[in-house]
């Protein structure tokens, strides 16, 4: 079975550090990534990518030095291997237009803006990652510990539907 | 000696003053008539006769005059010299005199009077004049009449010029008054512009800084939830620890982290993964985190599978340490913000103090981060000599160029900030950018307050920015300009007095 891993991305550790702890909860089903700019992102993704991996949510800063989140995440959406990754653009400083061209351009899921709320936090990035996991894996047990339960249950019905036909 | 037509028409309005108030005034016409009449016949009238060409002089002002003219075509005009210039008095037509006053006193002449076109007089000397009125008996009366009403002509003129005085100076004080409200009005404008301007720098420093301490405030207050779990915790369960002393130590390396490369670490959690399956990937994370000296420490705990509370206990006062550090960090981040912007925005006193005004530009820099993300920022800074001024509108100065810079550039490009030292009164600052530079057919405008480039709306500021930067600048006694730097971008380049202690 494949892993399906969160990848967050900020630049300053202690933020970083804290934006981990909260997501910690999700981690034993699906293992945090941690980068501190795009170009490290970028070489976990290929890493991730050549174990056979997936990356089921991005978690990401806009105001980094080098490539900027919004950027980072156009570029993961024109890559076929991180283009159905739910993306959550976590930031204090993305201007409208950065705003913008991240929901045109990159398909945003989520905005979550500084200082941000954990339980929130937690409960966005539990709902990507069934999103995520409902689209892209047809076995979806293993996953179910840690995801919003009722909506697999639903989705488990409908599929069963399906494919009785 | 050209009058202007404002003043021409001031004659012409005097004129139809006199005239509407002469109607008993005898008929001028009547005697020029009777004159031309006799022209052609007379031959005493003939010798008489005298024409001016245009431009002609008829009697100067301040000169012996003993001659009388009385016009019979044409237009003279009078004119009266003094407090340097020339001042229109009359223009006198056919059947005015003209030199009547020297004539009859011997005094020099009043005016000076001159052909406004051709001109054609009758010239009578002392001698002529009497036998002009000898022999023109019929005329005679006439003159005498004529001569009475030209003077008082001339009398009710004068008295008609003090009432237009009167008038004039009333309108001229009332016009003073209101021109003086009207300054009032637009000195309250410009300061509400002003300050308007003032507020909308703040405002966007204000975003800036609020963006600016978000993150610092994020870790700060998600740090603080997480010990306020922890700490109760790890105080409950050390006391299970062979040694206390662990936890303190475990806290402390936490505390002082210091993060190894990512590869590094991302290596270290695949092995420490394989080799312990049974411990989970967040402890995994975080025992890759740590260095070796750490982790000697907590490798006896790692491998016991049945119980793995002592490990954990560990790894969270390892976190503890971290969060702690993360907030000691952060917090000295927002104390370092705030108290840039305290000095920043500081007030100006009423007295101007002596500074360093890199300090200033500094801090400026700062506090303008936000918006310098993406820009390449050059400090060139060399110890120059102090100035007198007020920090805060300089801070003012520094602020509108840097923004005017990123604006021009779209956030995107190199900032070189460098100042110097220009002869022995002048320190210099120099604020360039690599943005498209001011086209030479606005350089001179941009200090105007009413030149913008910047569209309504989307905004802050109203446009004023430089206009109130060169005020600010002026106000030191300073200049500025703005010049093309020769690889492309604008150049904005001050120049402040330097401090000179009192001896």
């Amino acid at each position: 079975m494949s892993q399906i891993y969160i990848l967050c991305v900020e630049d300053e550790p202690e933020v970083l550090d804290v934006v981990v702890r909260d997501l910690s909860e999700l981690e034993e089903v699906f293992p945090i990534e941690m980068a501190v700019n795009a170009e490290e992102a970028w070489d976990i993704i290929k890493e991730i990518k050549q174990r056979g991996d997936k990356i089921g949510l991005a978690v990401c800063d806009h105001v980094m030095p080098g490539q900027k989140g919004v950027e980072l995440m156009i570029e993961m959406q024109k890559d076929p291997f991180t283009q159905r990754t739910r993306k959550l653009l976590l930031t204090g400083q993305a201007g409208l237009d950065a705003t913008i061209e991240a929901v045109n351009k990159a398909k945003l899921n989520r905005y979550i803006s500084k200082p941000w709320d954990p339980v929130e936090l937690l409960r966005i990035a539990r709902d990507e990652l069934t999103t995520f996991v409902i689209e892209q894996e047809k076995d979806m047990l293993p996953y179910m510990a840690v995801l919003d339960i009722e909506r697999i249950q639903e989705a488990i019905r409908t599929k069963g539907t399906i494919s009785d036909y | 000696m050209t009058s202007n037509p404002i003043d021409d028409k001031r004659i012409e309005y005097a004129r139809n003053i006199v005239q509407a108030n002469n109607k008993n005034a005898y008929d001028k016409s009547l005697v020029i008539n009777r004159i031309k009449e006799l022209l052609p016949t007379s031959s005493l009238l003939g010798k008489l006769k005298k024409t001016f060409t245009e431009g002609e002089i008829v009697i100067k002002e301040h000169q012996q005059n003993d001659k009388l003219y009385i016009i019979l075509d044409g237009y003279i005009s009078q004119v009266k010299s003094g407090a340097g210039m020339n001042t229109p008095i009359d223009m006198l037509g056919p059947g005015d005199f003209v030199g009547l006053l020297s004539f009859q006193t011997g005094e020099p002449a009043f005016t000076t009077t001159k052909a406004t076109k051709t001109v054609e007089t009758l010239c009578l000397d002392h001698q002529n004049f009497e036998l002009f009125l000898t022999r023109y008996p019929e005329i005679s009366k006439i003159i005498q009449g004529l001569i009475f009403s030209n003077l008082s002509e001339r009398y009710r003129r004068v008295v008609t010029l003090h009432v237009e005085v009167a008038l004039l100076s009333k309108q001229l004080e009332q016009e003073r008054n209101q021109l003086q409200k009207a300054i009032a009005e637009l000195e309250k404008t410009r300061n509400m512009l002003i300050s308007q301007e003032k507020m909308a720098t703040l405002g966007e420093l204000t975003a800036g800084l609020a963006h600016e301490i978000n993150n610092p405030a994020s870790a700060l207050l998600r740090s603080v939830e997480y010990l306020i779990q922890s700490l109760p915790n790890m105080a409950e369960r050390a006391s299970a620890l062979p040694d206390t002393g662990l936890v303190r130590f475990f806290f402390e390396a936490g505390f002082k982290r210091e993060i190894d490369a990512s590869g590094t670490i991302r290596a270290r959690q695949k092995v420490l993964s394989e080799t312990y399956p049974w411990i989970s990937r967040g402890n995994i994370r975080l025992l890759s985190e740590m260095n070796e000296a750490v982790f000697a420490k907590i490798k006896p705990f790692m491998d016991n599978k049945k119980n793995q509370e002592l490990m954990i206990l560990l790894i969270e006062a390892y976190q503890s340490g971290v969060f702690l550090g993360g907030i000691k960090l952060s917090t000295s981040r927002i104390e370092y913000l705030v108290k840039s912007l305290k000095s920043y925005s500081r007030q100006s006193g009423a007295e101007p103090e002596v500074a360093d005004i890199r300090e200033g530009l500094k801090e400026t820099l700062m506090i303008l981060g936000n918006r310098l993300n993406d820009i390449v920022v050059t400090e060139e800074l060399p110890e120059i000599p102090l100035v007198r001024c007020y920090v805060g509108e300089l801070n003012q100065v520094w602020t509108n160029i840097i923004i005017n810079a990123c604006d021009a550039m779209d956030d995107k490009g190199e900032l070189i900030v460098t100042c110097g030292k220009s002869d022995d009164d002048y320190v210099w600052i120099s604020i360039a950018d690599n943005g498209p530079g001011v086209p030479d057919m606005i350089k001179n405008r941009i200090f105007d307050p009413s030149f913008t480039t910047k569209t309504a709306g989307g905004e802050f500021g109203l446009g004023i920015g430089l206009a109130i930067t060169k005020g600010i600048v002026e106000k030191h006694s300073g200049t500025i300009k703005v010049k093309d730097r020769p690889k492309g971008g604008a150049e904005f380049f001050i120049k402040l007095p330097i401090w000179k202690p009192a001896k």
